[in-house]
């Protein structure tokens, strides 16, 4: 246990900094928490770390203690529209790398303009729970490298979910397929736990441009209206501008950005 | 309400979303408090939603403020 005081905080007793696990500090005012910092790595190996603490001169010597005992790089995420938490990290010398902004997206065909919209010719949509898993899995990993291949594949999942390494289809129920005699071209899935996410859309590099991503969001967005929601979330890396104008294209609207730093 | 390493934590309910990553949570006693994310909760993604039941923290400064530490699942 490493155990470091200071004079600063909100009392005028030392606040101490505390490493209370082998990624886990926590800053003791008079016994009491009054603030903690966390590390956990992700699936793909980067080392993400949080801290809560009730005032700045906390979080600060939290972070400092953090930071002289991680190895660099370190990563985290702030919601953009958090000012106060944002200048803690950048603060402790945390720059930008990247913005996902989260859309809220209708599901009302009315709205979406995606009524009348269907798979081109010689191309069908599976629903999802009827795709074939081995050719599910076939195209989910064909993408994959096609994207690895040229800008990487970057995400930021809703909730990180501990699973077999390289194993990236979690429940080949909720994706429903666009379908041709040769295979599978690309792919949509949405999970409805509370309310329904679009957490991924996405169709093989020499498919794209022929509105098999527009067929595919008709058939989830339609299947979700006829279910009763009104609207799904959805959340897109600022740089995939294709991305962007495919779901502003349907009335789509972003509600907030999360931002990933790193150090 | 319990009390964990010193920490006061209550069960409550998301009644406003604000500006500012910001939620108002009613509390099991009725009484409203300012909470943001727990950065264990942000850096997982689990998103905070309108009528969510949640976890708040409290700070033993201030019982005006909280921090959703976690999200039951409905």
């Amino acid at each position: 246990m490493n155990t470091k005081p200071f004079t600063s905080g909100p009392s005028e007793n030392a606040v101490m900094i505390t490493r209370v696990a082998d990624r886990q500090w926590h800053a003791l005012d008079d016994d009491l928490v009054v603030g903690r910092g966390h590390a956990q790595h992700r699936p793909d190996g980067r080392l993400f770390v949080s801290i809560d603490a009730w005032h700045d001169a906390t979080f600060d010597r939290l972070a400092e203690a953090m930071l002289a005992q991680l190895p660099a790089p370190l990563y985290t995420v702030v919601d953009e529209a958090d000012a106060e938490l944002t200048a803690g990290w950048r603060r402790a010398g945390f720059a930008v790398r990247r913005r996902e902004w989260e859309y809220s997206v209708p599901t009302d065909p009315r709205v979406t303009g995606l009524d009348d919209v269907l798979p081109p010719p010689g191309v069908t949509v599976v629903s999802a729970g009827q795709a074939d898993e081995g050719l599910l899995r076939a195209v989910d990993r064909a993408i994959r490298d096609e994207v690895e291949a040229s800008v990487g594949w970057q995400s930021m999942p809703a909730e990180v979910i501990p699973r077999a390494a390289g194993d990236t289809i979690v429940d080949p129920a909720k994706y429903a397929v666009a379908a041709a005699p040769e295979g599978y071209l690309g792919l949509i899935r949405v999970v409805t736990a509370i309310r329904p996410r679009i957490g991924l859309v996405a169709v093989r590099a020499g498919e794209q441009r022929r509105g098999i991503a527009r067929a595919l969001l008709a058939h989830a967005l339609g299947t979700l209206h006829r279910s009763g929601f009104t609207a799904a979330w959805t959340e897109v890396q600022e740089s995939n501008q294709a991305a962007s104008a495919l779901f502003e294209g349907i009335g789509a609207r972003p509600m907030s950005s999360n931002l990933e730093l790193v150090r | 309400m319990t009390r964990n390493k010193n920490v006061i934590e209550v069960e409550g309910k998301v009644v406003e979303c604000l500006r500012s990553a910001m939620f108002t949570v009613q509390l099991e006693n009725g009484h409203q408090v300012l909470a943001h994310i727990s950065g264990k909760i942000r850096k997982n993604y689990i998103k905070i939603m309108l009528e969510d039941r949640v976890l708040v923290e409290l700070p033993p400064y201030d019982l005006t403020r909280g921090r959703i530490v976690f999200r039951y699942r409905n």
